[in-house]
């Protein structure tokens, strides 16, 4: 795959014209909830088209240019940002593979607990840790979640590593949808070994293999709809040379576009307005950048983007810390300060060991749609959230100490660099502003909820909208609430458990009117 | 203008060349100016932006251009002043008590770095063969791949019998494993 360019793949280049395009089901979006249920729907046997915004790129085409890349690659070419107290950026792909492409790769399950909430407070007694364990099981096997090979880890991630060793804090291995990762260090802007299993290297091959068809560069505009029930999409193609559109007529509209896109698409469309839950609840893991100064070089060049995590602080206080190896050019972004001053610390680079902590946020953000069509991201990190920040940064500080580090910088305008363990009370002293912090997230989710009553979320239990029949969101947007992990593998796991429902609805209805015919 | 084909000319690009300028690294012993190559792709980078984005970028550029007189001192605008006196008064700013003024400098900050730290004569001053790495990396892995002709469950136990963890950072690890299916699948197999 990584090569060779699949049959069923088709580019702009590859026709002509408008197209009227008919199938069982068409998928918007090829990410990690996309690709999962078109492949699963494929491979029993339905007729399925996915249509994807971005453009294809092979293995060979992922460069070290960076600023290429995030063009190439990212939304928006990676310029996002949720509006707020203060901006959080967020990366989101657009191209074939979607954000799996440029994620880091971690496979996390959803933990219990979460889901026990889900069937309690969301009323989704389907969502057991026992029922979707086939669900998981399938999707580890298919996307190779595996520890990484010994001696992939890096300087960075062992850095790490020592710092919870010395102190006793408790260390999860990450599982990564990876096959022989060899630590390159460029996760971010596509993995240029193609040892990341991406949805490019997993679900589509096995897509293509059972006669799935893939647009690209398609952008999808509107879901059309026959009394009542979804019928398809149409939209355009991002032809260079001429503006071209398309129309997909299908049984079953599949919305796998992202926790942003989707909520977007259906409040342009007006569906989903009676429940007035599209867009809402929006959850973000917020996390904040940091990095450690050592005597010794830390060859952060080497080694994979992310090793472990440390979970002593989450059952308790919903902290993670984790270590996150970057490139040059990322790194750079982290630290204080600009041209002289950023130029004199990054002589010692190589020094360097880049992390950050994320917490499980109690806030909710909301995205809507302004006159003229014009999206309105908006999410405020909360005090609560924020003296969470402020602990979890203490908490980092005092592990990067405890691995030999001799400075420890932070995202925080006031106190951007803290020189000893002592410094650390500084940080609870006069605890930094919401304003006064810089954040990233890369987990966004819960926009269209799946809840068990029509009043409570935007998604039946199947996925499917209480407001449109026929219409299923297969992404981010669905999870009931913040999981608290990396959300990939729990966003296959629901879009491949939908997938087999709807995929057993069509074929027992095609198989009653066959009977009847 | 605003679109697919957004360029920074006349006053647009003063300013911008301006804070490029200033914020591009430079070492005594590195004989490279990057202030052009990075404007070039700044301007790259805008133009993949919606247009939305792009304006913003255009709004920020001209905020910088006439707050800098007004918050950060003096009165000629940045774009008509030298490096030492941008870098001076970014600096001011990028100090702001209000957070939408720091935001604006920090916005420059991240994208101008993000450009001129990923250039491979930068990468190459500070000691990063990073496209050698990745050329490397590559190659090593298409021979661990070849090595490991076990579809399911190859990875990391297959691994210990071709390459040592001590070797698998190494810039050109030395293979000694097997070559062949059969060795391979007798070595990891219980």
């Amino acid at each position: 795959m990584s090569s060779a360019k699949p049959a069923g793949l088709f580019e702009p280049h590859d026709t002509r014209g408008d197209l009227a395009l008919h199938c069982d089901v068409v998928v918007v979006g090829s990410g990690a909830g996309g690709a999962a249920s078109a492949c699963t729907l494929a491979e029993a046997g339905l007729d399925v088209i996915i249509l994807e915004e971005g453009a294809w790129y092979r293995t060979e085409e992922y460069s070290a240019d960076i600023p290429e890349m995030l063009t190439k690659l990212m939304r928006g070419g990676g310029a996002t940002a949720l509006l707020g107290r203060s901006p959080v950026p967020y990366l989101e792909g657009r191209c074939v593979g979607g954000t799996t492409v440029v994620n880091g790769g971690m496979c996390w399950r959803t933990p219990e607990k979460v889901l026990d909430e889900w069937v309690t407070d969301r009323q989704l007694p389907q969502m057991t840790a026992k029922t979707l364990e086939p669900h998981f099981e399938h999707v580890e096997e298919v996307i190779h979640a595996r520890y990484q090979d010994p001696g992939s880890e890096g300087g960075v991630s062992l850095a790490f590593k020592r710092g919870a060793d010395a102190l006793g804090w408790k260390l999860s291995q990450n599982k990564r949808n990876q096959r022989h990762c060899v630590g390159s260090n460029d996760c971010v802007t596509g993995c240029p070994s193609g040892a990341k299993q991406s949805t490019v290297q997993t679900w589509l091959p096995r897509f293509f293999a059972a006669g799935g068809r893939l647009y690209s560069n398609a952008r999808v505009a509107k879901i059309s709809s026959r009394r009542g029930r979804a019928s398809g999409v149409t939209g355009i193609i991002t032809d260079a040379y001429a503006k071209r559109r398309f129309s997909v007529e299908a049984e079953a509209t599949i919305l796998a576009c992202g926790a942003i896109q989707t909520p977007l698409m259906l409040l342009r469309n007006k569906i989903g307005k009676r429940c007035g839950h599209v867009g809402r609840h929006f959850t973000i893991h917020p996390n904040i950048k940091m990095a450690a100064h050592f005597e010794e070089p830390i060859d952060n060049l080497r080694g994979t983007h992310q090793a472990w995590q440390c979970v002593e602080f989450k059952e308790e206080e919903g902290i993670l810390l984790a270590p996150g190896a970057l490139p040059l050019g990322f790194m750079s972004a982290v630290f204080p300060g600009f041209g002289r001053l950023l130029a004199e610390r990054m002589r010692s680079a190589n020094h360097i060991a880049t992390g950050g902590v994320l917490v499980d946020d109690q806030a909710e953000g909301r995205i809507r749609v302004l006159p003229f069509g014009v999206p309105y991201v908006r999410y405020d990190v909360t005090d609560a959230d924020q003296n969470k920040f402020v602990r979890a940064a203490a908490l980092m500080s005092e592990l990067y100490f405890a691995a030999g580090a001799t400075e420890v910088y932070t995202p925080f305008h006031h106190l951007p660099i803290i020189h000893s363990p002592d410094d650390i009370q500084k940080l609870y002293a006069a605890p930094p502003r919401v304003e006064d912090t810089e954040y990233f997230t890369a987990h966004l989710m819960g926009t269209c909820r799946m809840h068990g009553h029509p009043k409570g979320g935007v998604l039946d239990p199947q996925g499917q909208a209480w407001d449109m029949p026929g219409l299923y969101v297969a992404d981010a947007a669905t999870l009931p609430g913040t999981i608290g992990v990396n959300p990939q593998v729990t966003i296959m796991a629901l879009a491949h458990r939908i997938a087999q429902g709807l995929a057993a609805r069509l074929l027992s209805a095609r198989a009653r009117s066959t009977r009847a015919s | 203008m605003i679109g697919p084909n957004f360029t920074l000319r006349g006053r647009r690009r003063r300013i911008a060349r301006a804070i490029v300028d200033a914020m591009v690294p430079r070492w005594p012993e590195f004989p490279h100016d990057l202030t052009e190559p990075v404007l070039a792709s700044l301007e790259s980078m805008v133009q993949g932006y919606p247009p939305a984005l792009q304006a913003g970028f255009t709004a920020a550029l001209f905020g910088l251009e006439f707050l800098s007189p007004a918050m950060g001192g003096g009165l000629r605008p940045l774009s008509k002043c030298d490096r030492a006196t941008v870098n001076t008064r970014l600096e001011k700013l990028a100090d702001h008590q209000l957070p939408q003024v720091r935001q604006g400098v920090l916005l420059f900050k991240i994208l101008i770095s993000m450009a001129a730290y990923s250039r491979p004569e930068v990468e190459a001053f500070l000691g990063y063969r990073r496209r050698e790495w990745r050329d490397a990396r590559r190659k090593f892995r298409d021979s661990l791949v070849a090595n490991d002709p076990l579809e399911l469950p190859a990875t990391p136990a297959a691994l210990g019998a071709v390459v040592s963890p001590a070797d698998y950072l190494a810039f050109a690890p030395a293979l000694t494993g097997p070559t062949t299916a059969e060795s391979a699948t007798e070595r990891v197999t219980p």
